[in-house]
């Protein structure tokens, strides 16, 4: 038996450290990882927890993050409950793993703490990382604070290893001020916790020796799409599943998660759309801007990045008269990659509202409550003219000549 | 020499062959594909799989013991038990696991998984050998009525 | 006990085939030789893990399975741990009792092409012997990247043509000696390494044996006649695999404890390298008279390694 962790109905976590508490509290059988910043502290916690006997898990610390990610393959094929963490160079060197844990239909449980992609090289927090794993078949929960950065990891166990998804889970958090900021985190029990998750229930169990299986077979061009294509449908379906296990995590936390949030959206005529630590400023923005100039500002969060929620994004902004999408990551030639989805939802709704691009806070830099205010005003600008007044993608919080690209051939 | 020996089934167990790889058998839309591409090598309880001999198991479809390669060979061994001193070279260096022994006895040629690569002609030590390759059209009982007579020792 | 009697070959083939047929590797392949000898020498449940190559893309292409047993492929690099994640967790689930049989004994073995293990396998397949998990890692070594069409890898040996260490008028093919994988491999501390051939199918049988049966990180290298990239008739395979053995090109060893070498087979009367050379036609070029000096070369090369291997056996050291 482990041994028993004391825990306080309220502890000050970072969001680290509430990533590794859920670990151990879904008695995570085996943990393959690689050290890297921001995220190392979330698997050396793990290690501790092994040496110090509050967890019957085993530790394999290997040689880099692509073994990091293989190993979590093999293990988790192996029938256990297995995750890992990681950040931005060590996420971009798991990438070819990534695509094989989903394609294997393998329920890992990745914690990721948000760091921007070299070169230059950089510590901090954007969401390149993140971006990078879109394509790659996973679910990806995002959490805006340390609280949610446990909870989520909960419910990332919870809805991998359902039968009816047996896909991997991806848990985002902003590298340093969510990872590395202290905050009041209110946990549940070891009971209730591990009872919410469950005992994991194999697959394919490559230890069941009544049963021989095969993982990684090869398809070629009469057999791949169709394989693609039932991974796709699960990870469309799981939809429901995610809201099924909100609904339930509610039930025994009194926190509500939806796919979609939303924050003054009831009667906002501009909105912002946006990941992240960027949703807590934005809400301070948009409650103050309605004080202080009367603008109805909200704001749209997606905590739920795949399966890409379009209708749920879509019927959130629909009838909003201008639209802000953030983007955390440098967009590479093109609109930012979360715009280009939010655009497209929006290209499905009645209303069909403005949308503009920002790209803002690469490599950490702070986005303050000021930017957000800009940003607001420039679509209630937009709001008033009937048409998009700026650059359709602007960067927001960048010293020198203002950088815009594109103009509407509306208005 | 009877043709019996040689029957084309030798301890086959029924599923043995019957896809051609390949061929586009059995393709089936994305609502029907396993999930993960993960292929189990058996139907039912397969605990004690390493103690059952081939014509035992019970092997699912996805096994490759139900294709066949027997398109492959030009060429197919012929095996004359007459000569044979079951010494197992054969056995042990067929790449396609197709050669038929039972209680340290080789029985004969799975037809359905030999590839005709020769090999086990060729490590073969009787004299004359025990096993010959013949056109793969090629009469059984005209086969082993052609076989050649005991080889004097060649000089070096 | 597992471990099945290898005595003879007559009490070996009572064993049953793990390996089904109907897999696609080329005819004459040694690669299916060399699994099935792994498969046949033991009636434990085994977890079998492969890197990507000939092997791998033979053995499962949907729908079809080769294996009677667990197996999985991820990529090109990472069997190696792939089948150690699998060993510890497998540790984890016996101590939890949560395996369907907890008692199964049950082995790990890793299979990789020498692309796979000398190159871009190399830091996954040294991570794992690092960390002294209970496996089997086994090179099937045919010298060349012969699942994408014959390119050289550092196993290739000095004056073989391969697609990309091409023999011409201003080449005599491979430039660069071969890789030392065994004794790199004995430097990790590893309990057992052995190079084993499959011609020498009892000497093969007993290192594998002893290697399931030896706690910790075991290697082997394991020499892999291809007749489609050595260029030599399908039919020859074990002939071939005769001639490196005989003429040293492949010594035969097993390292055990990193100290205590142990010759396994000694030629009574060693061939010259280039009777080994002349039955392959990725050597054809090297028989013209400008070349000889490279095939001389070999050769000394060859007796040195030979000299030192049995001074090594002699010196426990």
């Amino acid at each position: 038996m482990a041994e028993k962790f004391d825990l306080n109905e309220r502890e000050v976590w970072d969001g680290n450290y509430a990533a590794s508490q859920a670990l151990r509290q879904a008695d995570v059988d085996v943990v393959v990882a690689y050290p890297i910043t921001p995220s190392t502290p979330i698997v050396e916690n793990y290690g501790a927890y092994v040496g110090n006997g509050y967890i019957n898990g085993e530790f394999v610390m290997v040689e880099s993050e692509h073994a990091a990610m293989s190993g979590c393959i093999g293990a988790s094929a192996a029938g256990g409950r297995v995750s890992t963490a990681t950040s931005s160079q060590g996420f971009a060197l798991m990438v070819e793993v990534l695509y094989q844990a989903s394609g294997m239909r393998l329920p890992i449980v990745l914690n990721v703490v948000n760091r921007a992609l070299a070169a230059p090289l950089n510590v901090r927090g954007d969401h390149a990382d993140m971006y990078l794993g879109r394509d790659s078949g996973w679910i990806q929960f995002g959490a805006f604070n340390a609280q949610e950065a446990y909870d989520l990891a909960l419910c990332a166990f919870k809805v991998a290893e359902d039968h009816r998804v047996r896909l991997p889970v991806m848990v985002h958090q902003d590298g340093f001020i969510t990872s590395h900021t202290a905050q009041n985190v209110y946990p549940l029990s070891d009971e209730v916790a591990y009872n919410f998750v469950g005992d994991i229930v194999p697959v394919d169990d490559m230890l069941d020796f009544s049963r021989p299986v095969t993982y990684g077979a090869q398809t070629e061009e009469d057999w791949h799409f169709e394989h693609k294509a039932k991974q796709h449908k699960a990870l469309m379906d799981s939809r429901e599943v995610i809201d099924e296990v909100f609904a339930e995590f509610e039930k025994i936390s009194g926190r509500k998660y939806n796919r979609v949030e939303t924050y003054d959206m009831e009667d906002a005529e501009v909105a912002l759309v946006g990941l992240g630590t960027t949703v807590e400023t934005a809400r301070v923005a948009a409650k103050e801007l309605r004080k202080e100039k009367g603008i109805k500002a909200g704001v749209v969060a997606i905590r739920c990045f795949r399966p890409f929620p379009l209708d749920e994004v879509r019927d959130a902004l629909e009838g909003v008269k201008s639209i802000a999408v953030t983007d955390r990551s440098s967009p590479g030639g093109a609109m930012g990659a979360f715009y280009n989805e939010v655009a497209a939802a929006m290209a499905t709704s009645k209303s069909r509202p403005m949308v503009t691009n920002y790209i803002y806070g690469l490599g950490g830099r702070d986005l303050s409550i000021e930017n957000c205010k800009e940003i607001f005003q420039d679509q209630k600008a937009n709001a008033d003219a009937g048409h998009i007044t700026t650059d359709i993608q602007q960067f927001t919080g960048l010293r020198g000549p203002k950088l815009g690209f594109f103009k509407t051939a509306r208005g | 020499m009877s043709v019996e020996s040689q029957d084309l089934n030798l301890c086959a167990n029924d599923k043995r062959g019957k896809h051609q790889l390949g061929a586009g058998a059995g393709l089936v839309g994305w609502d029907e594909v396993t999930q993960g591409i993960v292929l189990t090598s058996f139907d039912g309880d397969a605990s004690d799989i390493a103690h059952k001999k081939a014509e035992e198991r019970n092997y699912s479809e996805f096994n490759s013991y139900t294709a066949s390669v027997a398109s492959w060979r030009v060429q197919k061994p012929v095996f004359n038990r007459d000569i044979c001193i079951d010494c197992q070279n054969c056995w042990v260096w067929c790449p396609d696991t197709s050669i038929i022994s039972r209680d340290k006895q080789m029985l004969g040629i799975d037809y359905d998984h030999c590839k005709g690569c020769e090999v086990c002609v060729e490590v073969c030590p009787t004299n004359p050998k025990s096993l010959l390759m013949f056109n793969e059209h090629a009469d059984l009982d005209e086969s082993l009525a052609a076989w050649p007579e005991k080889k004097k020792k060649e000089k070096k | 006990m597992a471990i099945t009697s290898i005595k003879n070959l007559k009490e070996f083939s009572t064993n049953n085939d793990r390996f089904e047929g109907a897999h696609t590797l080329c005819p004459g392949c040694a690669h299916s030789m060399i699994v099935r000898e792994l498969m046949n020498c033991t009636d434990d449940n085994l977890v079998i893990a492969s890197n990507t190559g000939c092997l791998e893309v033979s053995t499962a292409v949907y729908p079809f399975t080769s294996w009677d047993t667990s197996w999985i492929h991820i990529g090109f690099e990472n069997a190696a741990t792939a089948v150690t994640a699998a060993q510890v967790m497998h540790k984890v689930r016996k101590k939890k009792g949560n395996l369907k049989d907890n008692d199964a004994p049950v082995k790990f073995v890793a299979f990789g092409g020498d692309g796979s293990t000398f190159d871009i396998g190399f830091q996954w397949l040294s991570g794992a012997m690092e960390r002294q998990h209970d496996f089997t890692y086994i090179c099937l070594d045919n010298e060349n990247y012969a699942n994408t069409g014959g390119q050289r890898s550092s196993a290739t040996p000095v004056g073989a043509t391969t697609s990309t260490s091409v023999a011409g008028t201003h080449s005599y093919g491979k430039k660069e000696k071969k890789k030392d994988i065994v004794a790199i491999m004995a430097a990790h501390g590893s309990p057992y390494v052995a190079q084993l051939a499959p011609n020498k199918w009892k000497s093969m049988a007993k290192g594998f044996q002893k290697a399931l049966e030896t706690e910790g990180p075991c290697f082997i290298n394991t020499v892999s006649p291809c007749c489609t990239e050595w260029k030599f008739d399908p039919k020859d395979t074990v002939g071939l695999a005769d001639l490196a053995t005989d003429s040293l090109m492949f010594p035969i060893y097993e390292i055990v404890n990193g100290h205590e070498l142990n010759i396994l087979y000694r030629p009574k009367n060693p061939i010259p390298v280039e009777e080994y050379m002349a039955a392959q036609g990725r050597y054809k070029h090297l028989f013209k008279p400008e070349y000889r000096h490279i095939i001389d070369q070999v050769q000394a090369d060859v007796d040195k390694t030979w000299e030192m291997l049995q001074r090594r056996e002699e010196a426990r050291i």
